[in-house]
């Protein structure tokens, strides 16, 4: 059974139906990509499934447990992490403190009161730890407001990474990055997929392409096509839907 | 607003120490420099106020218009207490807090799902309500006169009961409180909880989304708040011998957030200690010159709005930062190994159109 | 049960000045996305400049001033009510230029600057026009009372109800009739909208300001006869514009009305079974409203939340 479940999931706002019976699911120890133009429904389809709206009909499943509409938090709770494509980060926070903040032993003491945070030696050695495998060793100390846009893209996983979560989103990571940046995120994607279950949100097709194992192709609010890179090549829709959209060649 | 860590990892800190020390040296000076000795005990107050008022405002950023309420209600019921039971310190000031908690934690209930303009208007609807049963209630309050002749209960300490009846007595007994506070709220933004406050305040929605129940984080931070609030409307009952309605109307509860901002509350834990100090000593100051020293007073906190709006805390921290940084300016800042995966890159804020090329579309 | 005719039609006109108090404060808060907490002291301050208007010290212009005086009272007033807001729009935009340095900082800024400016305000009042209570002349066909299926009613709160319909539909035929009110209703809902638009946001921030002030300093000479004239009057006033915004709904006009009327009929019921506590039923009726509908009654999503 896959990890991850989205059944029949409708959404609209006011008389605007945004996504129409859309069914998704994520295996375990996969990378799942999902792609589409921009304004096809993406980032709603992933608010639905991360807590952020509730569906107006549908169902979502972690893990065989009916999570629809329990709130962001809860679902964090549960084991998914997200991150965002416009970044949302604590700025006035150092990146440790960033991490920090993520950490699963930060958040089960979050009503103590009494301890300092900076005292705890091992949360901040495990906060660097996630800080360094994203690249950004040596920038601890700095304030994510400072941060280079690239290392804020860096620190975004970063937060998400820090719950060390069973299921990882990750939406339009290379939003903005130029293409050294995107192929040097593309090696941490890689690296990342042999330790996560990962759900990535791109309209970029060659990032995903590359990376994917299955990827679901999302237009006009619907599924309109599912499988494995290779198969999805050959697909007419798809090749249409996201050359429109790119307006050149592939 | 982050102090340093290795700061933080005390109990105490120098500045702590530093502002005990000349807070305990006042009674011996102050009415060498003109001043008289209930002045200190009424800044030591509303110190403890401030300092409760800023975890809501400067760390969480939730601004309350209404918090006078709470400040009203420890006054009260440390007055209720004394009027209607016993004579006891300690024991009217642990049912204040408790009231002033309560009450607090009740209105949180309703604030707390409330954002930005509509939190702000909820806290002064509540204040305002707290405020009219104040004045409307004359069997128990005492309407608009409000509840006189509190009494000064003596500290008990078991072997020795100290009376504090004069104010220099009362001054101490204030002061040792307000250390308890400041060591107490000091510990507390440092924690896991306080560090929690401040993501809410930069982020609410990421908070959300790393697991917190930020909900739950909002009506702790007002409900504690209220609790300090009462704690120094309690030690204002008694410094006052009174308890009346004006603390808790709008202008009161306007007044202190002005002191917090002033003092630099935004950026400093000491934002509202320096803030209540520089209100006191202009109303005592100005006001012994010019009846229209608020009028003064008021230009110059439009001003700093305008001109410096991290308040006089966010002047010094610039003066003293900008001096480190001369020093430090090549220090690097810890060895970096650098990952052996970053995408870390030189092209910031490059744009969507170098997307095509990407390398890595095999 | 005590007759509850009377207090209806008080709560009723009450409403309605509530409401004309609201207009200005709603205009600021839906485009600027600013709580004006000066609004108060613009509206006691329209009262003062009405008060100088109607009788003013000329005894320095001679002859001049005497001719001014020897005008009837009417005259005079309907001078004051004309001229005093214009004065008071002045104000508001020397305020707004000031608020330019705010514009994209905090939120808390903007509150902090205004709430600076309520004071200073309300200090220069006390200095200028001293501390105690005022009075507001108005002219003799609208004061003194009478009689109504056997009741008495005041004749100017009767006018003032009148004049607060009469400014409301003003305001209503500015804000649906003209091009401006097509802007500042496309701001109220969306200033990326009105950016898009292509409009001077920088001047219709200025306008908005000095309408929303006038109409404050005109709320506050229709009121101040009822009500009184000191120095902190405007806390009064600025009280129920709060509420009644947030009642009906942040940026939106029937809102604010629908709001107004409803904190006054909430209050002239109160009146009629528990005088004492009249004022305590508009805290919890925005209580109860707020705490179903976050919004507000007839609230859209705000930037504001956020």
């Amino acid at each position: 059974m896959a990890l991850f479940e989205a059944r029949g999931i409708h959404k609209r706002f006011g008389h605007q139906v945004v996504l129409e019976n859309i069914d998704l699911s994520f295996e375990a120890g996969r990378l799942s990509g999902i792609m589409g133009p921009n304004g096809a429904g993406k980032t709603t389809c992933f608010n639905v499934l991360t807590g952020a709206f509730k569906p107006d009909r549908g169902r979502v499943i972690f893990d065989g447990e009916d999570i629809t509409g329990r709130s962001p938090d809860a679902i964090a709770r549960k084991g998914i992490s997200r991150s965002f494509q416009t970044m949302s980060l604590f700025d006035e926070y150092t990146a440790l403190e960033n991490v920090l903040i993520a950490l699963p032993e930060v958040r089960g003491r979050g009503f103590n009161m009494i301890e300092p945070l900076a005292m705890d030696g091992e949360a901040a050695d495990r906060a660097a730890a996630v800080l360094s495998r994203v690249g950004l060793s040596g920038r601890e100390h700095r304030r994510a407001g400072d941060l280079a846009y690239g290392e804020r893209r860096a620190l975004e996983i970063a937060v998400a990474l820090a719950a060390g979560p069973r299921l990882l989103f990750l939406d339009e990571p290379t939003s903005g990055l130029g293409a050294e940046a995107t192929a040097r995120l593309a090696d941490l994607v890689l690296d990342l997929k042999r330790d996560y279950s990962i759900v990535v949100i791109e309209h970029d097709m060659r990032f995903l392409f590359g990376l994917a194992d299955t990827i679901s192709v999302i237009h006009w609010g619907q599924v309109i096509a599912g499988g494995t890179p290779d198969e999805l090549r050959g697909n007419k829709w798809v090749q249409r839907s996201m050359l429109a959209d790119l307006g050149g060649s592939p | 607003m982050g102090a340093r860590p290795s700061a933080a990892s005390a109990w105490i800190s120098g500045e702590m120490v530093c502002l005990f020390a000349v807070m305990a040296t006042l009674p011996l000076w102050i009415e060498a420099a003109g001043l008289y000795q209930y002045l200190g005990i009424e800044i030591a107050i509303w110190m403890i106020y401030g300092l409760g008022f800023n975890l809501l405002l400067g760390y969480s950023g939730l601004p309350s218009f209404g918090h006078g309420a709470f400040f009203g209600i420890g006054a009260y019921v440390f007055g209720l207490f004394q009027a209607w039971a016993f004579e006891s310190l300690l024991l009217g000031i642990a049912l204040a807090t408790v009231a002033a908690f309560a009450a607090g934690a009740v209105v949180a209930c309703f604030l707390s799902h409330r954002r930005g303009i509509y939190f702000a208007l909820m806290t002064i609807a509540f204040g305002q309500v707290f405020w009219f049963i104040a004045i409307k209630w004359h069997t128990v309050t005492g309407g608009e006169d409000g509840l006189l002749n509190i009494p000064r209960p003596a500290l008990e300490l078991g072997v020795a009961s100290l009376p504090l009846g004069s104010n220099v007595a009362l001054f101490y007994f204030v002061l040792l409180v307000f250390a308890v506070v400041v060591v107490a709220l000091w510990r507390l933004v440092h924690s896991p909880f306080g560090k929690v406050l401040q993501a809410v305040r930069q982020n609410e929605e990421r908070a959300r989304f790393v697991g917190y129940n930020v909900w739950r984080f909002k009506w702790a931070v007002f409900s504690l708040s209220a609790a300090v609030a009462g704690l120094a409307g309690s030690l204002f009952s008694m410094a006052q011998q009174s308890a009346y309605p004006d603390v808790m109307s709008l202008h009161a509860s306007g007044v202190i957030v002005m002191m917090t901002l002033i003092g630099g509350g935004f950026v400093s834990f000491w934002g509202p200690v320096v803030g209540v100090a520089v209100y006191f000593l202009a109303r005592d100051v100005l006001g012994a010159v010019t009846e229209t020293w608020l009028l003064w007073f008021g230009l110059v906190f439009v001003v700093s709005v305008l001109f410096k709006p991290e308040g006089i805390a966010g002047v010094w921290q610039e003066r003293v930062s900008g001096v480190l940084r001369l020093r430090f300016a090549d220090a690097p800042l810890r060895s970096g190994r650098t990952g052996d995966v970053s995408i870390v890159g030189p092209e910031h804020g490059e744009t969507k159109d170098a997307i095509g090329q990407s390398p890595s579309g095999r | 049960m005590p007759n509850l005719v009377p207090h209806l039609l008080n709560g009723l006109s009450l409403g309605l000045l509530f409401a004309l108090i609201a207009l200005g404060f709603m205009l600021i808060v839906g485009v600027m996305e600013l709580i004006n907490l000066a609004h108060g002291s613009l509206f006691a301050l329209g009262a003062y400049f009405a008060m100088v208007i109607i009788a003013p010290e000329l005894s320095w212009l001679g002859s001049v001033g005497e001719g001014y005086q020897a005008l009837p009272l009417a005259m005079r007033y309907g001078l004051a009510i004309l001229l005093a807001p214009v004065l008071v729009a002045v104000v508001g935009m020397g305020l707004e230029l000031c608020m330019r340095r705010t514009y994209g900082k905090k939120a808390e800024y903007g509150l902090l600057l205004t709430f600076g400016a309520a004071l200073v305000i309300e200090e220069i009042i006390r200095l200028v026009w001293g501390p105690s209570e005022q009075y507001l002349q108005v002219p003799q066909a609208v004061s003194g009372a009478f009689l109504f299926a056997g009741l008495i009613y005041s004749k100017y709160k009767l006018f003032a109800a009148l004049f607060a319909v009469f400014a409301i539909l003003l305001v209503w035929l500015f804000l649906e009739r003209t091009p401006y009110g097509a802007i500042i209703k496309a701001g109220a809902h969306d200033s990326e909208m009105v950016r898009a638009l292509g409009i001077n946001l920088t001047r219709l921030r200025l306008l908005v300001f000095g309408l929303g002030a006038g109409l404050a300093g005109l709320a506050g000479i229709v009121l101040t006869p009822i009500w009184g004239l000191r120095p902190h009057v405007g806390i009064d006033a600025v009280i129920p514009a709060f509420l009644i915004i947030v009642l009906g709904g942040i940026g939106s006009f029937w809102g604010a009305v629908l709001g107004g009327i409803l904190v006054g009929l909430a209050v002239g019921i109160t009146g009629a079974y528990a005088s004492e506590w009249s004022l305590l039923s508009m805290y919890l009726l925005l209580i109860a409203v707020v705490t179903v509908r976050a919004r507000g009654l007839l609230g859209r999503k705000s930037v504001l939340e956020a």
